[in-house]
């Protein structure tokens, strides 16, 4: 086995050429399976509306699609769906800042981190759903109170994902460090934090996602604009396909946003994140 | 000169605590090839972190050049044998070696020296521009090495350097290690559990016995000349005389 393997051998077969080929076939096909799903959805979908469930309960997708026309082509959706993005973008901006800086510090510093460790466990399952009434009596309707909401659902996950990517800092790159003559706040500084990336970022996409899932019941509850309180909106009207529109939007939105982030991630992270998959 | 004076360590309390080392005593002097030998265990890690400062003692002296020891230091290099979690994945193979040197603030151009020196020392200047995780596990160790050698250390203390690695690459960086060796002359301590290992690139082997209150049973001083044969009569008896040194642990750990 081993005589067959030098060391140039090794590396390309490791790394190169799974790459390469990624480009072009890997990605072909499950993109293509994303058609072919999508399409028997909908043609699901449009079957068993009106053959199975009454039209009016579920509207078919090209109901729905009509709805949202003149919906997009009005700006209505485009208004919505904006102050919802924003106020997640606000919200999930805060959290996942607060949360970093209090759990590299958490994660480094032992006291800080058994006294603050039980009252976290204790206080992250309070939802942002449930902490909507609080958050109204506090903020008001206006858009501090989505600010805190989602900040809130964003805070817990973070810190919890720095926290463990601080303390799982390998030792022997701790001491190798230290060894090549770092500091405490080198080794911090430039082991630490870099080593912590990863963690962080699957954290702040866990986030994002509980955000977009935070934002609607907010806005259903206590808000006159954003798409939660389309939903709500169209449901008193009893308006089904509208509200199938909305959740449309909901849907695209967190997708869009998803893809996004990772995208950055690769482009401005890939350093720290190439290699979290292996090793 | 490294020396280890009676050196104790107890983890935890020192009554009731685990009594690792008891009274272990070695010198070794500038330039000498010294293996830490014995079953999982033996303390030859703990003591490798001894001497490394990474843990302290107590009771006995730890000195380097006549200095008592308090802490890591540049001077003493330490070598992991997971490379991989040693090393820093997210920077390239180029920058991993600069980093102890920017460290030191040392300039570009001596930076620049010194990397290129490292990397081709260690045959890896063909592939400065790659990351860790692009490398195979013996170029990741040979990786280790040339960034602890850029930061030119007395001593290098190595930690089961080749023990996750498969037989050929094992022999191949053994070899490469001698002759790193032969033309830094560095100082150099290697822990290790594999008799043939020891007996290959020590000038001396200190095999240590099983914990609690471990210790040198005894420390061998190989004769055989450079570059060693493992099939040659000399060296089966070197091994047949440490294989009866270990032998009462082996009974007893084996299995």
């Amino acid at each position: 086995m081993a005589d067959r393997i030098t060391d140039d051998e090794l590396t390309e077969g490791v790394a190169r050429r799974p790459r390469r080929r990624s480009l072009r076939l890997g990605m072909l096909r499950p993109a293509a399976m994303a058609v072919i799903a999508f399409s028997a959805f909908f043609a699901v979908w449009e079957f068993a509306s009106g053959q199975l469930i009454s039209p009016f309960l579920l509207p078919p997708p090209s109901k729905v699609a009509q709805t949202a026309v003149p919906m997009l082509e009005s700006g209505e959706i485009l208004r919505h769906a904006s102050i919802s993005l924003w106020r997640v973008f606000v919200g999930f901006t805060l959290g996942s800042l607060v949360a970093i800086v209090l759990g590299v510090i958490m994660g480094r510093l032992r006291l800080v981190n058994e006294l603050a460790d039980p009252v976290i466990e204790f206080l992250r399952y309070l939802s942002p759903t449930a902490m909507i009434p609080i958050a109204v009596i506090w903020f008001g309707i206006g858009e501090a109170s989505k600010y805190f909401l989602i900040f809130w659902g964003t805070v817990f996950f973070v810190l919890i994902n720095t926290i463990a990517g601080v303390m799982r800092t390998p030792v022997p790159r701790q001491r190798a460090a230290q060894c090549l003559g770092a500091s405490r706040l080198q080794i911090f500084l430039t082991v630490v934090i870099p080593s912590s990336v990863p963690f962080i970022v699957t954290g702040m996409r866990v986030a994002m996602a509980s955000s977009f899932m935070s934002i609607i019941p907010a806005e259903m509850l206590a808000a006159n604009s954003g798409i939660g309180y389309l939903l709500q909106a169209s449901a008193i009207m009893v308006q089904t396909d509208r509200i199938f529109v909305a959740l449309a939007t909901i849907s695209a939105l967190g997708f869009a946003t998803d893809r996004l982030f990772r995208f950055a991630c690769d482009r401005l992270l890939h350093r720290y994140m190439a290699w979290s998959g292996s090793n | 000169m490294l020396t280890i004076d009676s050196v104790t360590k107890i983890f935890g309390e020192p009554a009731t605590g685990y009594r690792a080392l008891k009274d272990v005593s070695i010198e070794v002097p500038e330039g000498e090839f010294l293996c830490l030998l014995g079953p999982s265990g033996c303390g030859k890690t703990t003591l490798m972190n001894i001497m490394a400062g990474f843990e302290g003692i107590n009771g006995g002296r730890v000195l380097l050049h006549g200095r008592p020891v308090t802490g890591p230091g540049r001077d003493r290099m330490m070598f992991f044998q997971d490379a991989g979690s040693a090393l820093f994945p997210w920077q390239t193979v180029e920058e991993n070696v600069q980093y102890g040197l920017k460290l030191q603030r040392i300039p570009a151009a001596e930076r620049r020296r010194r990397v290129d020196f490292n990397l081709s020392m260690v045959g890896l200047d063909e592939h400065r521009r790659k990351f860790p995780a692009q490398l195979s596990g013996g170029m990741r160790q040979r990786l280790q090495i040339a960034r602890g050698l850029a930061v030119d250390p007395d001593i290098l203390l190595m930690d089961e350097p080749f023990g996750a690695l498969d037989a050929m690459s094992k022999r191949r960086m053994q070899g490469f290690l001698l002759d790193i060796w032969q033309r830094t002359g560095k100082t150099i301590v290697f822990v290790t559990h594999d008799i043939a290992e020891a007996i290959l690139l020590a000038d001396r082997i200190a095999v240590m016995s099983v914990g609690p209150d471990s210790r040198f049973r005894d420390i061998v001083t190989i004769e055989i000349p450079r570059p060693r044969d493992p099939s040659s009569p000399g060296f089966g008896e070197v091994y047949a005389q440490i294989e009866r040194l270990l032998g009462h642990d082996l009974d007893r750990h084996e299995g």
